[in-house]
């Protein structure tokens, strides 16, 4: 084991540059590279966020519906009813989830997905204008589940939480220490498969429809 | 792997012979060319910054393979900070005895996969399965040609060379047992019934393989880009998630993470971005309702440690998008299958002699028309038709071509290095070949070289030389 990972790292050494010894100096410079880094080459666009955002989602075949904070309920209602469902769903947690009282009218249950969830109602960590994204943490509320084994996902997003570019998600995931999530999804559209035939067939393992709450002015 | 250097050109020229006959896999093929090539046209012409981006990312993949060493103890230490394991194997039964002894000690009976193409240079199925469990593929291509009992053909889309009606026939036999005795032959209704079969497994995994297109330094994450989800339900709901990866697959930061994903879809599938982009990092945390309770990485070096310094350490920049395959005229009509081993098309044909041996591929490097395609798409900028060069060069210096070929090569530099002997010689072949074509214009039959005239028309050439034409008309006045 350690005699694999020595010879390994002793072959990468010597392969690259048999007089350049490898220095406790040299790895501090890698890690300060690391920690210093910053965005290089990014898409420029000047749309709005919340534009760009809403093209890029729907482009991916997702859906969404501006609303407003106490409109969530309804919202979710309206999007179930739509489609012929009931109004039950497996939930996630979440600045805005949490601070939504649920009617009698709904039945929510709080606990991870299982093969037979037909809804999910999850809030996002943030979104990215760039490609349309929405970025999922995992958490002791928020089980990674829930965004990959029901049929319709339902994500609520709150508008000030989109970024412009990739790297301006990192940076928040740096700063509020999420990063260390066990799990960080990025999510563009629903689940698909292009190998029949090369042609693209939604609903592959994920889930079939997404939906998305954009909540303004939260 | 185990063919003898002799035996092992017959074998690639009977594979690709048996291709080009195949009437389904000729379909298959067809099918699916020009949907790669215009989808990643339309993607990249919709991105002005495409060209600095993919230059940013050969930077970025150099600069890694520069420093290899010191990342992957930086990217190790991160993941065992995050309450993983990191394993290394120096060749292929080494990781395969790794994964095995790890769902052993789980106690695994059934085992899920994401797409992993090391896992496939690895040859790990058969070691799960002689070690007693139940191995399943989940990626949907990956499914189908476990089902049939092969290997991908193609490195994004495993299943490129199935038809529709022989993935029915599959299904069919397969699932019946199951349940599913309907047979079903429309796309959507054979997606459903995979997603039906395959959930049953997804929930009752003990271990679940993935991949990762990338190993994180900085947060000790692996991540993987897929379509369909089946990479993350493998992540997140069996007990223990095991990572397999190539060395070469670490990257400094998140912001590389950026640039180079910028290049990979674009390059694969023509997307933008993948439906899904995941990064996990170790087990469960101790308050997470779900997730593995262990999460471990097995590296694999399998002779890439070997490459770098030298001059084939390009290829270790290589993303696998698969747009070198897409992209080749050769893989084209000939399909993955032909090419013998895991990896195919350009850069199957630089990489397997380099992993493999030299002595068991020659006809990789040599099926090729140099036309240059693959070296203008690749998202890192790898000098994929330079590379093939090399791999020509190489055998002739290691004396692995045939006698015959490299006396007549050496023939030919000496002719060609005495002019006038040259013309004088060419003389004769040219008059004869012009005197016994010029009715038809082409030959399409020439005593020795049936090999060439099979398959095309020599046209005919002029009757005498370019230059002694040129001589001739600058005399005249």
């Amino acid at each position: 084991m350690t005699q694999a990972r020595e010879e390994i790292l002793g072959t990468i050494r010597k392969s690259l540059a048999a007089g350049d010894p490898r220095t406790p100096r040299r790895l501090e410079e890698l890690k300060s590279r690391i920690q210093d880094s910053a965005p290089q080459v990014q898409p420029y666009f000047d749309d709005d966020l919340l534009t760009r955002f809403c093209q890029k989602h729907v482009a991916v075949h997702g859906t969404y519906e501006r609303i407003r904070k106490d409109g969530i309920e309804a919202a979710v209602v309206r999007h179930l009813t739509g489609l012929g469902l009931d109004t039950q769903w497996h939930t996630g947690v979440g600045p805005l989830l949490d601070a939504t009282r649920w009617s009698d009218q709904v039945f929510v249950y709080r606990k991870c997905a299982d093969k037979d969830t037909k809804v999910a109602l999850t809030e996002a960590f943030a979104a990215v204008a760039e490609t349309g994204t929405l970025v999922m943490c995992s958490g002791p509320a928020a089980p990674t589940s829930q965004n990959y084994l029901p049929d319709n996902h339902v994500i609520i997003v709150d508008s000030r939480r989109i970024v412009r570019h990739m790297e301006d998600l990192w940076a928040m995931l740096r700063t509020t220490g999420t990063a260390a999530a066990r799990a960080v999804n990025l999510i563009t559209g629903p689940s698909k498969t292009g190998d029949i035939e090369q042609t693209i067939q939604y609903g592959a393992h994920g889930p079939r429809r997404l939906h998305v709450l954009i909540v303004e002015e939260a | 792997m185990s063919a003898s250097v002799a035996s092992q050109p017959v074998v690639f020229q009977e594979r690709a012979r048996k291709a080009l006959d195949d009437i389904s896999l000729q379909r298959a093929l067809t099918k699916a060319r020009g949907g790669f090539v215009d989808h990643r046209r339309d993607a990249v012409d919709a991105l002005p910054e495409f060209d600095a981006i993919r230059d940013a990312a050969r930077d970025i993949k150099d600069h890694v393979l520069a420093n290899l060493d010191g990342y992957l103890e930086l990217y190790e230490q991160k993941v065992i900070e995050r309450g993983g394991q990191v394993h290394w194997a120096r060749d292929a039964d080494e990781a395969c005895r790794i994964v095995a002894r790890i769902c052993t000690d789980a106690g695994a009976r059934t085992v899920t996969k994401g797409k992993s193409m090391v896992s496939e240079e690895m040859n790990l199925n058969p070691a799960l399965e002689a070690a007693g469990m139940t191995v399943v593929e989940t990626d949907l291509g990956e499914y189908i040609v476990q089902l049939a009992g092969e290997a991908p053909s193609h490195i994004i889309a495993p299943a490129v060379h199935k038809t529709r009606e022989q993935i029915t026939d599959l299904f069919h036999k397969h699932h019946s047992p199951l349940g599913y005795t309907d047979r079903v032959t429309q796309r959507e209704a054979l997606v459903n019934e995979a997603r039906s079969v395959l959930r049953e497994r997804f929930v009752t995994a003990d271990v679940g393989i993935t991949g990762a297109n990338f190993l994180v330094a900085e947060t000790g994450a692996n991540v993987i880009v897929t379509n369909e989800g089946n990479g993350d339900l493998t992540s997140c709901l069996p007990r223990v998630h095991i990572v397999t990866a190539g060395i070469e697959r670490v990257i400094p930061s998140l912001d590389d993470l950026s640039v180079l994903l910028r290049v990979l879809g674009r390059s694969a599938t023509g997307q933008e971005f993948s439906a899904y982009t995941s990064l996990y990092s170790g087990p469960r945390r101790h308050d997470d309702t779900e997730g593995p309770e262990a999460y471990h990485v097995v590296l694999l070096d399998n002779g890439r440690s070997r490459l770098l310094g030298g001059q084939y350490q390009p290829m270790l920049r290589c993303i696998r998008c698969g747009a070198c395959l897409n992209h080749c005229p050769v893989y084209g009509v000939i399909g993955g299958h032909a090419y013998g081993w895991v990896y195919s098309g350009p850069m199957g044909a630089v990489l397997t002699p380099l992993l493999n041996g030299f002595d068991q591929s020659l006809d990789l490097p040599n099926a090729c028309t140099l036309n240059g395609r693959c070296k203008e798409v690749c998202p890192v900028r790898i000098p994929l038709s330079d590379l093939l060069l090399k791999h020509r060069l190489e055998q002739h210096d290691r004396r692995l071509t045939s006698v015959s070929g490299r006396f007549l090569l050496s023939a030919w530099a000496w002719l060609a290095r005495r002019p006038r002997l040259y013309q004088g010689i060419m003389a004769l072949p040219l008059w004869l070949l012009h005197r016994f074509g010029k009715r038809r214009g082409v030959l399409s039959r020439l005593p020795g070289v049936g090999g060439w005239t099979d398959s095309r028309d020599l046209p005919v050439p002029a009757r005498r030389s370019f230059l002694r034409q040129w001589h001739a008309r600058k005399a005249r006045p």
